[in-house]
């Protein structure tokens, strides 16, 4: 294996060739691959866990929980609950501020220029008496700029700042961030990001695998030729370059661009193995009865072959999501990351190097622990579907 | 960590395998010898050439290799030019149009092979050469706007090469720049110009010799050789540079001006007669990582330390001093404020938030009027920043510390402000334009670096008057294209002075400057006006009024606010002795400096 | 022989020359515009017309190609644009560094795999077994990132074992400074080393020749180490080979944060900067080097088992 952060897991090594079931109807091999995943006490375990994330995801995703990840609710870098109560004094630098508290409002020297907007400044200023809080603006019965303000600024006090770092928490279950947002919150929210880029990052490289690998194995010829110089041209850049190159490329942020990124740098291992699986299984008995009635190309390659090599596919599936999900770390160091108004745990972890130096530490541990207990139980949960699906594969 | 018991186990059993003491380890050779300062800088060196220098580090390193005609004195403030190649200060005629300069007698050039492995004396035929090279198209100088459109004849030979693409001819005269002996030239301007003996004292115009430049070709940024304190003796590019005391340098003794500054008395008295440099010995390392250079300082790697604002904390107290244990450890620590602005701009040409309408400066007035710049300096800059409402700051000659700003934050009044224009909320809570379409402002930002931040605190702010907000961020070399086109609709935007003077910041928002420097691409007749009046006053009252209007109205018309200066924190070993933060950020202070 | 090796090299154009293509159109037609990173502050669209003519990035794409191509094959990539350092220099000096931390790293990896594959492969579906899976599965899960940033803080700093940062090219700096980024390197690459070696090993003991070994009563740690290892070292030797390119600059992480001047970080410097020569020069070489090691995994192949037909 290698130190490179991004590569993927299992593609880059030459697996051990294995028989294939022999013609053995797809649905047999699936019952028996239940039953024996059944048996496997820690392929349960862990896919209990990894049930237990997607339930979470489920209800961070529907909305029901951690839609307000983006609020402020505590101080700037509050501590963890458990921990709270010994305030480190380098807080002091944190909190501190400037010190100056500017009145916005006071009248101010226009050294004789002009101001176009003064009427309406003027007015603005002149009701600044503070009145209660207001936060959202409701459509106002405006037309033009005729005494437009006279409710807008009923609601447009805002409370005075010092009362609003007063509400807030001095402490959160896991601690807040920067901006006083709750680690908690944002490591469950972080959990949909970085599951569901994995997922689709892993459902696009193997589509693409799969697809390219099938007719490269299956058609053989200038098919098979040409795919194949594309396979070595895409193994033989370096990933690094591969991935910037595709970000720049496809020039916006956001997390379709990271699914893109993952999938269309990872499909290769996926295609080599599919490939081998084809061009095994072509010339397979039940492949040849299947062209003897008549059956098309097409049909061959994906009602035929295809799900006798599926659980191939869905190993390399799971395996795939591992790999994206930590490699969409190393695509947030790198500033690929996602837009600042998604959490992941990417981004979550590229905060934390100047964090842990002001020994903030909690979003790092919040972070590292929830994605290597998932991590670890997709990782098991892959190994255990592998040894249902395919003893030999060990 | 107990947090991480796998990985520690790890690790542990990874060192139990191999039988490294660590701990016993020789110390690397370099921090053997006695006298080595061993500094860092956080960003690799490009070039050491010169005219081609362009980012800050690469010059603060040039400037101990190479010395112009003039400097800065290094401890007077407000900064005080003073003569360095030239022996004495220019002597200026015609009405501020010619200058005349004498060279300093016996001042060499460091042996090289390009020499002959010999010293050299400096004569005004280099300086000549090393004036008409900043014009040279083939050095593509990023600096060249020292001199663009100063000296009489040197423009027009800097064009002809250029339209011909032919080599720069050195040999033809320019009628601007006279050598009268070797220790003699005259520069003729164009016009009177009050900077420009700030121009001779920038790093940049650090005089080279002819004969070297032609011998490395291509390669001279890699073959450094001048008159200056030091010379380059090791050099891993990217990673770390070795400076050794220049054999041949002529006796130089520290006596600066303190002025009234009690600190700077007492580095003086201290410091004065001793040689400079005092050091024989320089180790600069490039660390990418903030934290890894603050944990290298900690553990004495290194003697002197920029400590960035993000580190603050770790480092300092609530009210910006030192934390005990390091005042424990001796640390000492200098604070300045940097000659520089970082300002929000809006672009005014921009299609959604450009124009003169009422309503379009309402809407921009409401975006500046909502950027916390309290928050800003508490959160990212961990307080080590000053609030700084004018364009020119603190140290920069037209400075004003009273002035007070119109946008000054206040989301309420940005509120109000945006529903008196008809911006009115619609159903997802985002406002509409007046016209009832939806709208977003997109926010621009270099995707490399630590820019995320900016960003988050920006929609913070649109978030609070209920404006849509579109983050951007691009590659450094797409931002720069996009923001000379007018296509970035707002940045936050920085500036370092290249010169202490308020007209290298004033400059920004010049009409003729857009798709240049005029990131803003405000383009105004009456301002315009201003910016030309200002630029043929001296220094002084007249000129402070006129800056005055001019900062007010990029306020009214919403062009942009200004919005802090760091505070630029050194943090010094207890043996640096003499260390004082340099007033113009490109000239280093290692020369200066002495170990005890 | 002959034949097969000329067939294989011959094999490589097109695929240099699918490469060359892709590294052009993405750098060239999407990349960023270098002219404006080195034209400066204060430079005009003049300034610009003029940095780009002399970069040669206003003539047509196709001279352009024509260009790259023709430093492709002399292998001159000229001067950087950011620095004006010779591209040959710039890699030539990197290269050491990068090696330096990556083949003592891979090395180590190798060896401690190798023997703790075939110990747990010998005590296979044991508990022990199953906790080193567990202990590897959990170290595989968590991300470099991680392992870089506690490590410097904890190993450097906290304890003050190493420096925190820095390079040396002497053998003494070298042990100064590289021991702590290849730990921690290590460990993020000895559990997937170990998991995957163990399946080289599993598969091997399964053979026939095992069990005829070990019926004529040859001892079990011969057994282990001569006929297994042996057999095993074939997947583990192309595995080896075929990883090295990649480790060329795959270590950016370690390399950045503990300012080690290898490839890795001199290409994520050259993306920023847009310096297209380095990017490319970097780009081919690598490709080169992945195709050669392929090669190179394949004759060893060979060589380590005779009945291997080279086809």
């Amino acid at each position: 294996m290698n130190a490179n952060p991004l590569a993927n897991p299992a593609p880059q090594h030459p697996v051990p060739q294995h028989p294939a079931p022999q013609a053995a109807p797809a649905r047999g091999l699936w019952q028996i691959a239940v039953r024996r995943l059944l048996r496997n006490r820690v392929g349960l375990a862990s896919a209990a866990v990894v049930a237990a994330f997607l339930l979470l995801i489920l209800t961070t995703a529907s909305g029901l929980l951690a839609r307000d990840w983006d609020q402020q609710y505590a101080v700037s870098f509050a501590p963890p609950t458990a921990i709270a109560g010994n305030p480190q004094d380098d807080d002091a630098v944190g909190q501190g501020g400037t010190g100056s508290q500017i009145d916005p409002r006071a009248p101010v020297d226009l050294y004789g220029v002009v101001d176009p907007l003064a009427d309406v400044m003027a007015r603005i200023h002149g009701l600044s008496a503070p009145q209660a809080a207001a936060v959202a603006p409701e459509p106002t019965s405006v037309s033009g700029v005729v005494d437009p303000i006279g409710d807008a600024l009923a609601r447009a006090k805002a409370v005075p700042k010092s009362a609003v770092t007063q509400q807030r928490a001095v402490s959160l279950t896991l601690g807040a961030d920067k901006w006083g947002r709750s680690v908690a919150l944002k490591v469950v929210k972080g959990a949909e990001t970085s599951v569901l880029v994995g997922l689709a990052a892993a459902a696009v490289a193997t589509l693409i695998g799969t697809l390219l690998g099938a007719l490269a194995g299956y058609c053989g010829g200038w098919v098979d030729a040409t795919l194949d110089w594309l396979y070595g041209v895409f193994t033989a850049i370096p990933y690094l370059l591969l991935v910037f190159a595709i970000a720049a490329v496809l020039q916006q942020k956001g997390v379709t661009t990271i699914v893109l990124i993952l999938g269309l740098t990872g499909w290769t291992g996926v295609y080599r193995l599919i490939r081998a699986e084809y061009l095994k299984h072509k010339a397979r008995e039940y492949v040849q009865a299947a062209r003897a009635i008549g059956a098309s190309h097409l049909r061959r390659m994906f009602v035929h072959i295809l799900p006798n090599v599926s659980h191939v596919v869905l190993v390399q599936l799971s395996q795939q999501v591992v790999g994206f999900i930590k490699a969409e770390v190393i695509l947030s160091f790198l500033g690929f990351g996602v837009p600042v108004d998604v959490v992941s745990w990417g981004s979550m972890l590229n905060e934390t190097p100047n964090e842990l130096i002001l020994g903030k530490w909690w979003q790092l541990a919040a972070a590292a622990v929830m994605m290597a207990v998932l991590v670890t139980a997709f990782a098991m949960l892959t190994d255990a579907l592998r040894d249902a699906l395919d003893p030999r594969l060990k | 960590m107990s947090v991480f018991p796998l990985p520690v186990a790890l690790f542990l059993s990874a060192l139990v395998s191999l039988p490294v003491a660590a701990a016993d380890m020789p110390r690397p050779p370099a921090e053997a010898s006695p006298k080595v300062l061993n500094v860092e800088i956080p960003v690799p060196e490009t070039t050491l050439d010169p005219a081609a220098i362009q980012d800050l580090y690469s010059a603060q390193m040039a400037s101990v290799i190479f010395e112009g005609l003039l400097g800065y004195d290094y401890l007077a403030r407000p900064a005080k030019l003073v003569p360095l190649l030239a022996d004495g200060m220019p002597e200026i005629s015609d009405g501020g149009k010619q200058w005349l300069v004498h060279l300093r007698h016996g001042v060499r050039f460091a042996p090289d092979e390009a020499l002959g492995n010999k010293p050299r004396e400096v004569h005004a035929s280099d300086v000549v050469f090393t004036l008409e090279r900043l014009l040279d198209p083939e050095v593509h100088s990023p600096f060249s706007f020292l001199l663009e459109g100063k000296i009489v004849g040197l423009d027009a030979a800097a064009r002809r090469a250029a339209d011909q693409h032919a080599h720069f001819n050195y040999q033809a005269p320019v009628a601007g720049l006279q050598v009268i002996d070797d220790y003699t030239l005259r520069i003729q301007l164009n016009a009177p110009d009050v900077n420009f003996g700030h121009a001779l004292a920038q790093p940049n115009l650090g005089i080279v010799a002819p004969e070297v430049v032609r011998h490395y070709g291509d390669q001279i940024g890699g073959h450094p050789v001048g008159t200056g304190p030091y010379r380059l003796v090791r050099w891993v590019r990217g990673s770390a540079l070795s400076f050794e005391a220049n054999p041949v340098y002529r006796k130089r003794l520290w006596n600066f001006d303190p002025g009234t500054d009690p600190e700077a008395r007492r580095i003086a008295s201290r410091m004065q007669g001793h040689a400079i440099p005092a050091v024989p010995r320089v180790e600069v390392r490039v660390i990418a990582e903030q934290q890894s250079a603050l944990l290298a300082f900690r553990k004495g790697e290194l003697d002197i330390l920029y400590l960035q604002n993000k580190l603050a904390p770790v480092a300092l107290d609530g009210r910006g001093a030192l934390k005990p244990d390091l005042r424990k450890l001796g640390v000492q620590h200098e604070v300045t404020t940097e000659p520089e602005i970082l300002f929000n701009y809006l672009n005014v040409e921009d299609p959604l938030v450009g124009g003169m309408a009422p309503e379009r400066i309402a809407l921009r007035r409401a975006i500046l009027m909502a950027q916390d710049d309290e928050a800003f300096i508490r959160v990212i800059r961990k307080g080590q920043a000053v609030h700084l409402p004018y364009p020119v700051p603190a140290g920069v000659v037209g400075h004003d510390p009273a002035y007070r700003s119109l946008l000054e934050y206040d989301p309420a009044a940005a509120n109000a402000l945006l529903d008196a224009f008809g911006y009115r909320p619609g159903a997802d809570g985002f406002r509409r334009t007046p016209q009832g379409q939806p709208f977003a402002v997109r926010y621009w930002r270099q995707s490399e670096g630590e820019t995320r931040e900016f960003e988050e605190l920006y929609k913070r702010g649109l978030d609070q008057i209920h404006v849509h907000f579109e983050g951007h961020p691009v590659p450094f070399p797409d931002l720069l294209k996009a923001e000379r086109a007018c296509q970035v609709t707002t940045r936050l935007g920085a500036w370092i002075a290249d010169y202490p003077d308020g007209d290298d910041f004033m400059q920004l928002f010049y009409g003729p400057n857009t798709h240049a420097n005029n990131l803003a691409c405000f383009q105004n007749a009456e301002w315009d006006a201003m910016y030309r009046k200002s630029v043929t006053l001296v220094p002084g009252p007249e000129r402070d009024a006129l800056y005055h209007r001019m900062a007010r109205m990029l306020e009214t018309l919403g062009v942009a606010k200004v919005s802090h200066t760091r505070l630029h924190h050194m943090l010094l070993q207890p043996k640096v002795v003499g260390f004082r933060k340099s007033m113009v950020s490109a000239v280093a202070e290692w020369p200066f400096v002495d170990l005890q | 022989m002959n034949a097969y090796l000329l067939r294989r090299v011959l094999q490589m154009i097109p695929t240099l020359f699918g490469v060359v293509l892709l590294v052009f159109l993405l750098f060239n037609w999407v990349g960023g515009d270098p002219a404006y990173v080195l034209a400066g502050k204060f430079s005009n669209p003049r300034d610009i017309e003029n940095i780009r003519h002399q970069l040669g990035v206003d003539q047509p794409l196709y001279v352009q190609l024509g260009i790259f191509l023709r430093q492709v094959i002399t292998f001159d990539f000229g001067n950087s644009w950011a620095t004006q350092e010779p591209v040959s220099h710039i890699f030539l000096s990197r290269l050491g560094p990068s090696l330096a931390l990556m083949i003592p790293m891979l090395v180590l990896e190798t060896l401690l795999g190798v023997v703790l594959a075939l110990a747990v492969a010998h005590v296979r579906d044991s508990w022990i077994d199953r906790t080193l899976t567990l202990l590897t599965t959990s170290a595989m899960s968590i991300s470099l990132l991680v392992y870089i940033i506690v490590g410097q803080y904890v190993f450097a700093f906290a304890l003050g074992w190493f420096p925190v940062q820095g390079w040396s090219s002497t053998p003494q700096g070298w042990v100064h400074y590289a021991v702590l980024p290849i730990l921690l390197g290590l460990a993020v690459s000895l559990a997937p080393a170990i998991r995957l070696y163990r399946t080289f090993v599993l598969d091997e003991i399964h053979q026939d020749y095992v069990r005829t070994a070990r019926a004529k009563g040859v001892p079990e740690w011969r057994v282990m180490l001569v006929h297994v290892l042996r057999n095993a070292s074939i997947p583990i030797i192309t595995n080896v080979l075929a990883s090295l390119p990649a480790l060329l600059i795959g270590a950016f992480l370690l390399e950045r944060f503990f300012s080690i001047p290898g490839i890795g970080r001199e290409v994520i410097l050259a993306v920023e900067r847009s310096d297209f020569p380095v990017i490319k020069a970097v780009t081919v070489a690598v490709a080169v080097a992945t195709m050669v090691f392929n090669l190179l995994a394949d004759l060893a192949y060979k060589w380590v088992d005779p009945r291997v037909e080279l086809s």
